[in-house]
């Protein structure tokens, strides 16, 4: 088990930059989620470091030592595929032996029949042999021990990659959307097996995916990458709650967060649709700035709401409803999340009216950095009526 | 009648003429040499006895022969002795027509010797094909390196050179080795087919990238991976090679005529056929069609044995 350490590594494939400069710090026993949209370079980026591709500058350093150079076998890491990439002409018991014996037998003991005959062999089959149960046992795939791949179903399979990926005790496992071909409920399980499994390892994992909700839900710390950039890299709570940048805060959340256009007045006051907010935004000039609101910042109000508009369409997920409103003067619509008790009050075309707190409002500037120095000043009497 | 039925017809009049020369060879082996000159007797001839003339004429009872035999026809003339004699010799060399070509296609010829060197020539060539093939089909497909789209190129360039255009080349380098009239000769110059390296090259291109990775990840070498991943999975594809070049290099006639020359007991199989193309006295068809049946049976058993791949390695490849 240890660390590793990701300096600026850089890869161009012909004229494209797939990675532009990425660094991490990953360390010892954390699960960290490299999440971003296809093409982001997630995956190149966790190929390098597996050492199945090289890097076009940059270095990475596995427990404090540099392995520029290094074979993928030779960095004692192991990787869950998308595909599950599991030999299909070896039974489970062999796809999960293979790792072992191509570390811990001779060339001669690999023969395919000489093999077992050779000096040493009885016992170092015997001991594969225990690895290879305590590791299925683990898993719950003891009793598919004897089948070939091919005989499995998705989920089964993905559990047997997961086998012959810790049989060995890496220093880390490197997990490439393991879950991306499992259907949606076996996905739920897996997830929270994956995470288990982790905190019983007490190993460093790396776990790419496009998924954000996979990320939220297992990693210690998420880095959210875009076009070949590490946007953030923080907590699941730091990432969804305080976005470094506009496309972070796109990317995380689900439904999709609300951008509306503000204006910025010179003072520092900030509009929305003619209407101050108790926000200030002070020595950034005028402008057109971006404001985020969650679907769970906004809530229903009366009359004098500050956005107004009607019900366009509405999804019911039995415990929340997430519906979209138009709003006038805005150009599309804005996801609320509700309550079911509102339900009645939100049919479709229903006029509604939505407030927010300003604390729970996040800024961006125009160049979609988050703009963070902002304040919030109450409202006098005179400014609300 | 479906309105199909000239599809069909199209089919039996292909399969006609396909299986036609087969009928014949079979027939043949079964007949009298009497029944395939008057072409008559249907598929198994009438097998009536018949009277191996060459047999009888070994037999022929000389003077020391009628002398020996005086015992057991006590005061008979040596006229009537060997009447006798020729009588029981005759006796003994009649049998079934089929019994007679067979036995022919055996005894006239080492066909065993032939049979084994079959064997031996197309095993060798395929196992060797193999084993330059699959290494290189595995770099063409899978491995990044400068000059591999000219390197592919070259051998689909190849796969355009007919053998009997090099046939002359090859053999006087064959002749300055000193190797003609060996096995070598027979082996070494298919030992690299660009076919296969084509058609293993293609299958490859479908096994997925993360296979091989994961193979690497788990600590496999590249050649490790070609023996221990990239064959087995290929199996289907490997088989389908394997009918082209053994069905190829078991029927082929034309170069084991050309290096063997002389020494019979290097000859294949279809060099054996040659044993009974009678020269003056008219050809012996009848053991000929044997022998030609006995060569082609473990191809057909072969193809029983194997009939579903045969099926999926010709779709899979699609041509030759």
């Amino acid at each position: 088990m240890a660390g590793l350490k990701i300096e600026n590594i850089t890869k161009r494939f012909g004229e494209t930059d797939v990675l532009k400069g990425v660094s991490l710090d990953i360390a010892d026993g954390e699960f960290l989620s490299l999440v971003g949209p296809s093409g982001c370079g997630k995956s190149t980026l966790l190929r390098i470091i597996a050492g199945l591709e090289e890097q076009s500058s940059g270095e990475i350093y596995i427990g404090g030592a540099p392995v520029a150079g290094r074979r993928a076998a030779d960095r004692n890491l192991s990787m869950v595929f998308q595909s599950y990439a599991l030999y299909p002409h070896l039974s489970v018991a062999e796809n999960i032996a293979v790792p072992l014996k191509m570390r811990r037998l001779s060339p001669l003991q690999r023969l395919p029949v000489l093999g077992r005959f050779m000096p040493g062999m009885r016992h170092q089959a015997a001991e594969i042999g225990t690895e290879i149960t305590h590791a299925a046992k683990m898993l719950e795939i003891a009793h598919l021990l004897d089948r070939k791949p091919g005989q499995l179903s998705g989920g089964q399979r993905q559990r047997v990659a997961l086998g012959r990926a810790l049989v060995r005790d890496p220093t880390a496992f490197l997990l490439d959307e393991p879950l991306s071909n499992l259907d949606a409920k076996l996905r739920v399980q897996t997830r929270a097996e994956i995470a288990q499994l982790h905190r019983r390892l007490e190993a460093t994992f790396i776990y790419v995916t496009h998924d954000q909700v996979e990320a939220m839900t297992m990693s210690d710390r998420i880095a959210v990458m875009m076009g070949g950039r590490i946007l953030q890299c923080a907590a699941p709570d730091v990432v969804y709650d305080d976005p470094d940048t506009i496309e972070v805060a796109e990317f995380i959340g689900s439904p999709k967060i609300n951008i509306v256009p503000v204006e910025v007045a010179e003072t520092g006051e900030i509009c929305l649709l003619d209407r101050k907010l108790d926000l200030l935004a002070q020595g950034r000039g005028k402008g057109v700035m971006s404001l985020g609101l969650r679907p769970e910042a906004l809530r229903l109000a009366g009359e004098d709401a500050p956005i107004k508009g009607h019900v366009v369409h509405s999804e019911n997920l039995g415990a929340e409803l997430f519906v979209q409103i138009d709003a006038a003067g805005l150009g599309h619509p804005l996801t609320f999340r509700a309550a079911p008790r509102d339900r009645q009050a939100l049919a479709l075309g229903a006029p509604v009216g939505l407030a927010f707190d300003a604390a729970q409002a996040l800024l961006f500037g125009a160049d979609g950095l988050r703009v963070r120095d902002v304040r919030h000043h109450l409202p006098t009497q005179a400014e609300v009526a | 009648m479906t309105r199909d039925w000239w599809k069909h017809l199209i089919l039996i009049l292909g399969v006609i003429v396909v299986i036609a020369p087969f009928y014949m060879m079979v027939s043949y082996s079964f007949k009298s040499p009497g029944e395939i000159d008057r072409g008559e007797g249907g598929f198994f001839g009438r097998q009536e006895m018949m009277v191996d003339e060459r047999c009888v004429k070994l037999r022929d009872p000389s003077r020391d022969d009628i002398a020996a035999a005086m015992d057991r026809f006590p005061g008979q003339t040596d006229a009537a002795i060997r009447t006798a004699l020729v009588a029981e010799a005759e006796a003994d060399c009649s049998m079934r027509p089929v019994v007679f070509n067979y036995s022919k296609a055996f005894t006239e010829a080492p066909l065993l010797r032939y049979l084994l060197n079959g064997v031996i020539v197309t095993a060798s060539i395929f196992l060797i094909q193999v084993v330059v093939a699959l290494p290189a089909a595995y770099a063409l497909a899978k491995l990044k390196f400068w000059g591999r789209e000219t390197v592919f190129g070259l051998v689909l360039f190849c796969l355009l050179i007919p053998v009997h255009a090099i046939a002359l080349p090859l053999y006087i380098m064959l002749t300055k080795l000193g190797l003609t009239n060996s096995y070598a000769a027979l082996v070494v110059p298919w030992t690299i087919s660009v076919f296969g390296i084509f058609l293993m090259r293609q299958f490859f291109m479908t096994v997925p990238d993360d296979l091989i990775d994961a193979a690497r990840m788990d600590g496999m070498s590249e050649l490790a991976i070609v023996w221990r991943v990239m064959l087995p999975t290929a199996v289907p594809a490997l088989m389908a090679f394997a009918i082209f070049s053994v069905v190829a290099h078991w029927n082929d006639y034309f170069w084991p005529r050309i290096v063997i020359s002389g020494n019979r007991d290097l000859f294949t199989p279809p060099l054996g056929l040659r044993e009974f193309k009678g020269d003056a006295d008219g050809s012996f068809f009848g053991p000929m069609m044997a022998t030609a049946t006995v060569i082609v049976t473990p191809l057909i058993v072969a193809f029983l044995i194997a009939q579903k791949r045969f099926i999926e390695g010709i779709t899979l490849s699609g041509m030759k």
